[in-house]
């Protein structure tokens, strides 16, 4: 698998596509480019680890990618599909279908049990919830005796692994995740990567993951790395060390 | 969606309490409020009462009808207003839980559609319970109007099925009305404000709030400026303009007004570490203090505008009678005992003035229309020569040296109903009708229930004078002393004498009890949904900072020092609040000053102490009462397990 500066002919298929993206914050003189013409494409079926120093630009990649955030220029494609200004409803019938979040704070409903959070998305998107589903699901990521808890009753690791649950039962093909495994102890951050490899290898979704652990970065497929908006570097099957290598030197 | 509102809704219980409270009492007011009017209409005038009784019960049932339905009104009101800023409220402060909903690919009519069920819920609950406790509500609402006077004792409304049917459907539809604005603001939360903090949600002040509060304070500096240059009368509505507008005006600005009040109370609240920190939290927490000040700003200038403009009307009237009023000694007594006032030696001039039992019918115009009226009140038998040199102002038409024979003189209280020089009335003095020619027409006066017409003594059967009511103003001889000249007509079994100074501040006194039996009614009300409102916000914000709490006291502050910190913060807020009602109030009494300078020379302004001294204690023991229950509970659990929960 490779990550791909996109060319015209270019034949891997690609599931988000960044053409010439710039985000531009703040009025006049306060203006801050986070991202800086950014051409990028990731490939379907594939887990792509984004990485660089605080500030890089790598959190407004991911919201750009996933249409959370306007661009201010280029173009944005997901599957294909050019998302650059779809209108709301477009985007919502996206989030129900076809992408996924995880983020550092779980975004659980507080209010809701673990099996409820799991069940959302479904039952917004107004299909049946076959319970049996979302038992499995939870059951998977090894919350099978934890269904009735709510995210206050539970561990901060397990907090994440409902958010994935709630992220592999609707099957989306694009998954973003932004420093998933930020907040867990490393023994909680190998069971949440672990989990989001078989989402790659048996279910082929595509996740694009933002990190700042070299450990992390190593369990993707490649790492693309940012710095004051701009892709920098790029590295294809690393390696912890290799990758601990490049941040020291862009971070020094 | 009703499931997940379900839950939310439990989840949220606390802060819904207030709306669910302020529905109930509005469905339960409203509900009782119609049962009593729709018995006042099906009451029956009993037979066999005289015409005067029968005009006094009609004027009481059209009073407490009028009572009734501004009840209705404010009730409904102030329903909807709580209800509106809890949600309004609840929606700021669940904005991330409505963007992680729009984040799992919840759609904006989906979010729209969990608010209003969350309203519905609460409007049921919420008008459940009104319409259980309107049944006592009614029971004691006739009651308390047959107390106040307004009703005669023996009344008692019935139950009806269609009334306590049409209350529930009105709270329904003020849960949902009030949630609609809310609702469409929360629909515009963006997804991405799951993931941070700041964008719109830090917004307290809406185009909309800008452009109405800005508006209304415009018209309230506008109304202030022209009541320095209007009528006693035209200053009274502007005060009554000023008040409601300006209150409305405040409270709609108050996230700009209360972060700038507080700065003037910097001084006092730096002088402590817990102090400095409130001021920071109420600059800072613009949208949690302003919902605290909005009611008692509306509550203080509706309550001291209102009373303070209609006291100082009554004190007005007061000066106006002393000044019509040229006499030594004012003595009221019957028409018989008042007969023998002129033989006490010393007495110079007396004027009787009985009132009489007799009807007057004629026809009079008003607004271009004819009308036919019957009155029955405040017809007085005078003589009008001694009349003419006890009262000062001349007739503004005709002459009150005319008043012989068939005649009759049209008195302040008709003063500007239509009446006209030359025309003619009918009598009826006891069971002889008579036809009775206008011949004077007498300036009108402040006062509400003044006289209606004058008819000469002759008229009027000597037995039926005699037993009639009479006020009597005594000139004295010159060179007597009036004190003197009162001993002797107390010793001679007259009646109350009073000096004409007394008599007019009784009868300011007397204005000034019938004001507040009926706002009693009304302010009792007002009172009661600011406190909800009040309580409402203190709990909610208190619920909304467990948090916030949690952080300061793993900073390092004890239980007991959070608590009194968020006790500086309601203290500070509650002065802020009572400080700009009372600016409004103020603003609203202005022009009154001004007119009573123009009017009667000396600016009488009367400040409403009484209901000042309920309300500055009871605002501040409520506020403080709740904060620190509402501190309390936020802060029971360990702070440790609160720093780590994440949504
Ligand atoms: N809403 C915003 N308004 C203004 N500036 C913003 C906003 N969001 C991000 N920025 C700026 O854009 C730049 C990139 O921010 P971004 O959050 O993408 O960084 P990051 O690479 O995710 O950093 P970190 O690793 O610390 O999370 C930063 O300089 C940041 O200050
Ligand atoms: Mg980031």
């Amino acid at each position: 698998m490779m990550v791909e500066q996109t060319r015209p002919g270019e034949m891997i298929r690609l599931a988000v596509e960044l053409r010439g993206v710039t985000r531009e914050y703040g009025p006049g003189q306060a203006r801050v480019r986070a991202l800086d013409g950014v051409h990028l494409g990731f490939p379907a079926g594939s887990w792509t680890a984004v990485m660089g120093p605080s500030g890089s630009g790598k959190s407004t990649l991911l919201h750009c990618a996933a249409g959370l955030e306007k661009v201010s220029g280029g173009r944005v494609l997901l599957l294909g599909r050019d998302i650059t200004s779809a209108p709301d409803g477009v985007l919502t019938v996206l989030r129900r279908r076809t992408v996924g979040f995880i983020f550092q704070s779980f975004n659980l409903i507080g209010s809701l049990s673990a099996e409820q959070n799991v069940a959302l998305p479904l039952r917004l998107a107004g299909s049946r919830v076959s319970r049996k589903d979302v038992r499995d699901v939870l059951a998977a990521v090894g919350l099978g005796d934890r269904l009735a808890h709510r995210p206050r009753e539970l561990s901060g690791g397990q907090q994440q692994r409902v958010a994935i649950a709630r992220a592999m039962v609707t099957r989306p093909e694009v998954l973003f995740a932004d420093e998933p495994t930020g907040a867990l102890d490393s023994t909680s951050a190998r069971t949440v990567l672990g989990l989001m490899r078989g989402l790659v290898d048996a279910g082929g979704q595509t996740i694009v993951m933002v990190t700042h652990d070299p450990a992390a970065a190593a369990s993707a497929d490649a790492v693309v790395f940012l710095s004051d908006g701009r892709v920098v570097d790029r590295l294809v099957r690393p390696s912890v060390g290799a990758v601990a290598d490049r941040l020291a030197r862009l971070e020094g | 969606m009703l499931r997940l509102s379900l839950t939310t809704f439990r989840e949220h219980r606390r802060l819904f309490a207030g709306a669910i409270v302020a529905v109930a009492l509005g469905v339960a007011l409203l509900q009782s409020s119609l049962l009593v009017m729709a018995a006042i209409a099906d009451a029956k005038i009993p037979p066999g009462l005289s015409g005067q009784a029968r005009e006094r019960l009609r004027d009481s049932y059209a009073g407490a009808a009028t009572l009734l339905g501004m009840t209705v009104l404010l009730a409904a009101f102030l329903a909807l207003f709580i209800v509106s800023s809890t949600f309004a409220f609840t929606v700021a402060q669940r904005r991330r839980q409505l963007a992680l909903l729009r984040l799992a690919g919840g759609s904006r009519p989906q979010l729209l559609g969990l608010l209003l069920s969350e309203a519905l819920l609460l409007g049921t609950a919420g008008t459940a319970t009104g319409v259980l406790a309107g049944v006592p509500a009614t029971w004691a609402q006739s009651w308390s109007l047959v107390a106040l006077g307004f009703l005669p004792g023996g009344f008692s409304p019935h139950l009806d099925g269609g009334i306590m049917l049409g209350s529930a459907c009105t709270g329904l539809v003020v849960a949902l009305l009030g949630v609609l604005a809310a609702a469409r603001r929360a629909a515009a939360v963006r997804p991405l404000e799951a993931l941070r903090d700041t964008g719109r949600a830090a917004r307290v002040m809406t185009v909309s709030r800008w452009f109405f509060g800005t508006s209304s304070l415009a018209v309230t500096v506008w109304m202030v400026w022209v009541g320095q240059a209007s009528e006693v009368l035209g200053a009274i509505v502007i005060a009554l303009g000023v008040s409601v507008i300006g209150a409305v005006a405040l409270s709609l600005l108050s996230p700009l007004a209360v972060p700038l009040a507080s700065r003037l109370l910097g001084p006092v609240l730096r002088s402590s570490t817990l102090g400095e920190l409130a001021q920071a939290n109420l600059r800072d927490a613009v949208r949690r203090s302003a919902s605290t000040a909005a009611p008692l700003i509306v509550l203080v200038a509706l309550v001291l505008g209102l009373t303070g403009t209609l006291d100082s009307l009554a004190a007005m009237v007061g000066e106006e009678q002393r000044r019509i009023v040229a006499g030594d000694l004012v003595a009221d007594s019957t028409g018989a005992v008042a007969a023998r006032i002129a033989q006490v030696p010393g007495v110079a001039v007396a004027s009787v003035q009985s009132t009489v039992p007799i009807s007057v019918t004629g026809r009079h115009r008003r607004a271009g229309r004819t009308y036919r009226r019957t009155l029955y009140s405040g017809i007085v038998a005078v003589d009008p020569s001694s009349y003419r040199r006890t009262h000062r102002p001349a007739p503004r038409a005709g002459s009150l040296d005319r008043l012989h024979g068939r005649t009759i003189a049209v008195a302040p209280g008709q003063s500007e109903e239509g009446w006209r020089l030359g025309g003619t009335v009918t009598a009826r003095v006891g069971g002889q009708r008579m036809r009775l020619r206008i011949v004077a027409l007498l300036p009108p006066t402040l006062e509400n229930g003044a006289d209606n017409f004058l008819v000469p003594r002759e008229l009027i059967p000597a037995a039926v004078a005699a037993r009639a009511p009479a006020q009597t103003v005594i000139q004295v001889a010159p060179g007597t002393d009036p004190a003197a000249v009162a001993g002797r007509l107390r010793a001679a079994g007259v009646g109350t004498v009073r000096t004409p100074a007394r008599w007019a501040d009784d009868r300011a006194a007397a204005e000034e009890r019938a004001n507040m039996a009926i706002f009693a009614v009304l302010m009792g009300l007002g009172g009661l949904y600011a406190a909800v409102a009040v309580v409402n916000a203190v709990v909610i914000a208190g619920a909304e900072r467990t948090a916030e709490f949690a952080v300061a006291r793993v900073t390092g502050l004890s239980r007991s020092q959070v608590v009194r910190m968020a006790l500086i913060e309601a203290s500070a807020v509650t002065a802020i609040g009572l400080a700009l009602g009372g600016l409004v109030a103020a603003g609203a009494l202005a022009g009154i000053g001004a007119a009573g300078v123009r009017a009667v020379g000396v600016p009488l302004i009367a400040v409403p102490w009484t209901p000042l001294l309920l309300l500055v204690p009871g605002a501040f023991l409520i506020t403080g009462a709740t904060s620190v229950w509402s501190t309390l509970s936020a802060t029971r659990r360990q702070p440790v397990t609160l720093v780590t929960a994440r949504e």
